[in-house]
């Protein structure tokens, strides 16, 4: 019991990471990164390559570029800048000329798109049967497993204080109000001087790198990663949990990521399963989770907890 | 060399075509700094399409467009927007997320917390200048005589109020050349009075205004040059009161 209570600790660090990340992206600047999931895989990958050694080392039962053996702070690290720079690639895809809603089904396309090729370029991160950075790997050294898996939620939970304190930075003050203006209305943005393709494609590094470390201290924890973990339905839950708690509000998205991502998606493992009908239960979860995203967008669009403005009072 | 004596826009042969559709069609004319000039015509004469492409919306088919000495032909809206030519649309736009005052503190240019170095560095580096900002913002909504619905999110606001909103967002960013598509559309009758003052005020002070109108009654006390378009085409320009008498302006307004 006390295992799981640690893995629903780390889900939820890492997928608040990623939350806000898309919230800054999709409820703030007004992106809708449908390949937001890309920048999660991109820091996955990118720490298990940065972890382990050179591929073509003998006994090596996988295939993948690069293998730098560094530590595990560099590795997290490059997660991150991996997460931006997939980010950015995505951003340029879409954002350049086309309308939200065109860019929207482009960002899907490019989700799509790059599971495929991952799978199939075995070579590149060893295919289908994706990267594993076990058995032997041992961050902290030769300590006892309990003490170790309570160091891990530490560190993710450092790495989300500063992540939320770096998130405010972008969502308040006079760079929040210029993004929401941008989400807004593109257009009339523009008219005022305002370059909205820089300022997304800077959404995009940003919100990417929050993405790219989820991935990366996710996939420390679990072991391993395949394209299987990353198809884009990941994408919705985050969508949803975005939707739910209230699109630009970082507080109300962070509610929205511990019900959605937790409480639905994980609680749904704690139900017995249906007599006849395995799998079903997991297949309920999700379908809550659309019919809570159509019920949210038709009765309450602006979520649990709308965005809120400041207040100046029309004084002197 | 100095731009003071040059006009501060000037149209040279400007063409967009839709499809078969010569919506703007071989258009030249100029503005002269400090004035206030209108842009009239039935409707479909390509008034609105013209200020589209003179406000880098709409890309140029053909022709040259040249503001305050410099050639920005086919600049877009964000860069035009920098150098001191700012439109408002047909429609108004607005923030709808923002508060209303905050419409007008977004427009403010060259803000400090946007910058890279603004957003690491937090309040402490752009705080004094956001203050100078909201009180620059009060004053004009209070111009506007709309300071009561300041911290009303702006998809709140009715159709008039919002086009009010846009015109003070678009003053906030002190343009040079203030191009206005129907300003007063869906204004009152005293909102769009106190309107016309200001505009003539602004005029005054050295700022420049390009604005298509319906109402000719408006453009006759604002305008000191009214360009008359019809087809695509300039068909007269001149003093409202002199354009009044023409036939060629009458007919337009007849058939178009």
């Amino acid at each position: 019991m006390e295992f799981y209570l640690i893995v629903l600790l780390v889900y939820l660090g890492t997928d608040l990471l990623a939350a806000w990340g898309l919230n800054l992206e999709f409820g703030v600047a007004g992106v809708a990164n449908l390949a937001f999931i890309l920048t999660i895989a991109a820091g996955a990958y990118a720490f298990v390559v940065f972890t382990l050694g050179p591929s073509a080392a003998a006994g090596n039962f996988q295939q993948y570029v690069g293998g730098f053996s560094m530590p595990f702070p560099v590795a997290v690290a490059a997660g991150g800048v991996a997460g931006a720079v997939v980010g950015v690639l995505i951003g340029i895809t879409g954002l350049k000329r086309l309308r939200q809603d065109y860019q929207a089904v482009a960002m899907l396309v490019v989700s799509l798109m790059a599971a495929t090729v991952v799978s199939a370029d075995t070579p590149f991160l060893n295919g289908n049967a994706g990267l594993v950075v076990l058995p032997n790997y041992k961050p902290f050294g030769d300590q006892d497993p309990e003490v170790q898996r309570w160091l891990y939620v530490a560190i993710v939970g450092v790495v989300c204080v500063a992540g939320y304190y770096v998130l405010r930075k972008f969502t308040r003050g006079p760079i929040g109000r210029t993004l929401r203006a941008v989400r807004d209305d593109e257009f009339a943005a523009a008219a005022i001087g305002k370059n909205v393709v820089t300022s997304r494609l800077w959404v995009q590094a940003v919100g990417g790198a929050f993405g790219g470390l989820s991935g990366a201290l996710l996939v420390a924890f679990i072991g391993g990663w395949s394209p299987g973990t990353w198809a884009y339905v990941e994408t919705l839950a985050l969508l949803t949990a975005v939707i739910v708690g209230g699109m630009g509000n970082d507080l109300g998205v962070s509610i929205g990521t511990f019900l959605i991502a937790i409480l639905l998606l994980q609680g749904v493992q704690f139900l017995p399963q249906i007599p006849g009908h395995i799998g079903l239960k997991e297949d309920l979860g999700w379908i809550v989770l659309g019919v809570m995203t159509i019920a949210f967008i038709w009765l309450r669009p602006r979520g649990m907890v709308p965005e809120r403005r400041p207040k100046y009072g029309g004084g002197s | 060399m100095s731009t003071e004596g040059r006009p501060i826009l000037e149209v040279h042969d400007l063409v967009r075509h839709f499809g078969g559709v010569k919506a703007v069609d071989g258009v030249s004319f100029e503005v002269q700094r400090g004035t206030i000039t209108g842009l009239i015509g039935p409707n479909g004469a390509g008034k609105s399409t013209a200020l589209n492409v003179i406000g880098g919306f709409v890309p140029p088919g053909g022709g040259r467009i040249v503001f305050d000495g410099e050639d920005v032909t086919g600049w877009p809206m964000h860069r035009l927007a920098r150098r001191g030519l700012v439109r408002t649309f047909q429609l108004a736009r607005v923030f709808g997320g923002l508060t209303s005052i905050e419409n007008l503190m977004v427009a403010a240019p060259e803000q400090r917390g946007e910058t890279v170095l603004g957003v690491l560095a937090g309040a402490p580096y752009w705080g004094a200048q956001e203050r100078d900002l909201l009180a620059r913002s009060r004053d004009m909504m209070r111009s506007f005589g709309m300071e009561v619905k300041a911290d009303e999110p702006a998809r709140n606001l009715s159709g008039g109020q919002k086009r009010a909103v846009e015109t003070m967002r678009a003053l906030m960013t002190k343009p040079k050349l203030l191009l206005l598509d129907e300003p007063m559309a869906g204004l009152s009758p005293s909102l769009s009075r106190q309107l016309e003052d200001l505009f003539l005020q602004l005029a005054a002070d050295g700022m420049t205004l390009l604005l298509v109108e319906h109402e000719l009654d408006t453009v006759d006390r604002l305008c000191s040059k009214v360009i008359v378009m019809a087809q695509g085409k300039v068909l007269s320009e001149g003093k409202m009161s002199e354009l009044r008498a023409r036939k060629e302006v009458q007919d337009a307004y007849v058939i178009g």
